[in-house]
């Protein structure tokens, strides 16, 4: 049987008197206090500040390139195959040289779930999942993704994981520009007793 | 003849500031209470709208001024129309008896930063302030709506609960100074404050007032969780805005009240007088905020328990007491 020490039983006796001066209310007003003096875990996305994803992110597709401007793709169409919810469709055809190349590659990122299973198939690394994240519009059919834009996506981050300083750009398209590569994980800011 | 025009144009002048100020007080006061609250739980309140969200009241008073005013089907028209209204003309008729300051000489006259100096003041001021709740159970009346019902009548319940303690807490400052006006009390208190003669008095005066006000601890009348937001469910738009306006003045008449009966009013050193009244106000006010975001709602049986069996036998053991030393 748990028996109480002398202290436990002590605090027990008395615990009348830091009940008549109010010492639990005392007790949650400082620690409120304490809060309000710290610092905030607020991200500002989009007006002051830009949350960079980690490289392992999985947001926009983009198709990777050559040196000389040409798409990695070979249009073996496995992405297409493998893709759950069929949202990429690959019409190949042959160029000059005799090489299959894709004439059509087209993402439906309305209908896309980023399960990065494209990525995994892809024989030569051409398609990927990158960092880019604020393409939301108001026409679905504007998120139906061609090549040429395809291949202008920005890829993976470098090193992520950290809020940065970025500006509001509100014109054609709205989307936070961060300025500068210092930033912080607002993980670190979390107050811990 | 003269100085009787001057008299009149000075009190028209003084009314009408004080209903402005009081009127737009809210606007600082619910942008402060919003930044409380981000910041107790980290957050950073409102930013968007203005330095640090400044404009956010101002933003929030167009969105009321412009949205639907929806009055129910089975309402009772009038009186839902003439609640906020009779809830928001006490707490203004309240501040006619509160002095801001000593006299002022203002364009070679003098005149007092008060619009009346009752002899009887403070039984003014809670007399005024008792009507309060009509407003209140009206609204929740009108509205033919269970919550606001149930909303009103825990209101009403309440206040009457708490308009005794509140008016005995009282009992021991008026025993001390000796008059029930404000400004003979807070002159009585120019060498030491009453809150060191009078600390449980104190105690139950802003345990009690800040159930006047409806704050949490012990806003069980408009409790978000059980009751919607209880009397003023059925309320939309500018007159909704009636009801949140009453609320904080309430705030800031209780937290007028304590400093002048209990804090020394405008008396300080070093600061000019205003600057004092203004600082010691402006604690109590952020006080309430932070209690708001600090203790969770009592249950209406803890409350009914408090107001009765704790706060009243204090008060009434504090005119006891304060008796048995004047004495």
């Amino acid at each position: 049987m748990y028996r109480e020490n002398w202290l436990e039983r002590l605090e027990k006796r008395y615990r009348w008197i830091g009940f008549t001066l109010l010492l639990d209310l005392i007790d949650g007003l400082s620690l409120t206090l304490s809060y309000l003096f710290s610092k905030t875990i607020t991200m500002q996305y989009p007006d002051r500040e830009k949350w960079i994803p980690y490289p392992r992110f999985r947001g926009h597709h983009f198709l990777r390139k050559f040196e000389n401007g040409d798409t990695k793709c070979v249009a073996c169409e496995l992405c297409a195959r493998i893709c759950p919810c069929q949202c990429i469709k690959v019409v190949p055809y042959e160029d000059e040289k005799g090489n299959r190349r894709p004439l059509i590659y087209d993402v439906n990122t309305a209908r896309c779930l980023f399960c990065g299973l494209c990525e995994d198939a892809c024989p030569v690394e051409a398609i990927a999942l990158g960092q880019h994240y604020e393409f939301s519009a108001y026409d679905s059919k504007k998120l139906l993704v061609g090549k040429d834009v395809l291949m202008k996506m920005p890829g993976k981050t470098e090193e992520g994981g950290k809020v940065v300083r970025a500006r509001l750009v509100a014109g054609e398209k709205v989307f936070a520009e961060p300025q500068g590569k210092e930033g912080y994980h607002w993980w670190n800011r979390i107050r811990r007793r | 003849m003269l100085d009787l025009f001057m008299t009149i144009f000075f009190m028209i002048i003084k009314v009408i500031g004080i209903t402005l100020i009081l009127l737009l007080l809210p606007v600082p006061l619910t942008w402060l209470e919003r930044k409380v609250a981000g910041h107790i739980q980290q957050r950073l309140g409102p930013m968007r709208v203005g330095w640090h969200g400044l404009l956010q009241p101002i933003a929030d008073g167009i969105k009321l001024l412009t949205k639907e005013d929806n009055i129910p089907i089975y309402a009772d028209k009038t009186l839902f129309k003439l609640a906020p209204i009779i809830s928001l003309i006490p707490p203004f008729l309240v501040f006619v008896a509160v002095p801001f300051g000593e006299d002022v000489t203002l364009f070679g006259r003098k005149t007092g930063l008060y619009i009346s100096d009752m002899n009887i003041g403070l039984l003014y001021i809670f007399a005024v302030a008792g009507l309060e709740v009509y407003g209140v159970i009206l609204g929740g009346w009108a509205s033919n709506s269970k919550y606001a019902l149930l909303g009103g009548l825990r209101c009403c319940a309440q206040l009457i609960s708490y308009e005794i303690p509140l008016g005995f807490s009282v009992m021991g400052v008026i025993m001390l100074t000796g008059s029930m006006s404000l400004l003979d009390i807070v002159e009585a208190q120019s060498q030491i404050w009453n809150v060191v003669y009078q600390p449980i008095g104190f105690f139950v005066f802003l345990v009690a007032g800040i159930a006047e006000a409806q704050r949490i601890p012990f806003d069980l009348a408009e409790a978000e969780g059980d009751l919607g937001s209880g009397y003023h469910t059925e309320y939309s738009g500018m007159r909704f805005a009636f009801f949140m306006l009453t609320e904080y003045i309430v705030m800031l008449t209780v937290s007028v009240l304590i400093v002048l009966l209990f804090f020394g009013g405008w008396n300080g050193p070093f600061l000019p007088p205003i600057v004092w009244f203004i600082l010691k106000v402006g604690f109590f006010v952020y006080l309430f905020m932070w209690f708001r975001f600090t203790f969770p709602r009592y249950r209406y049986d803890q409350l009914m328990s408090i107001g009765w069996k704790v706060l009243l036998p204090l008060s009434l053991a504090n005119i006891l007491i304060t008796g048995i030393f004047l004495a």
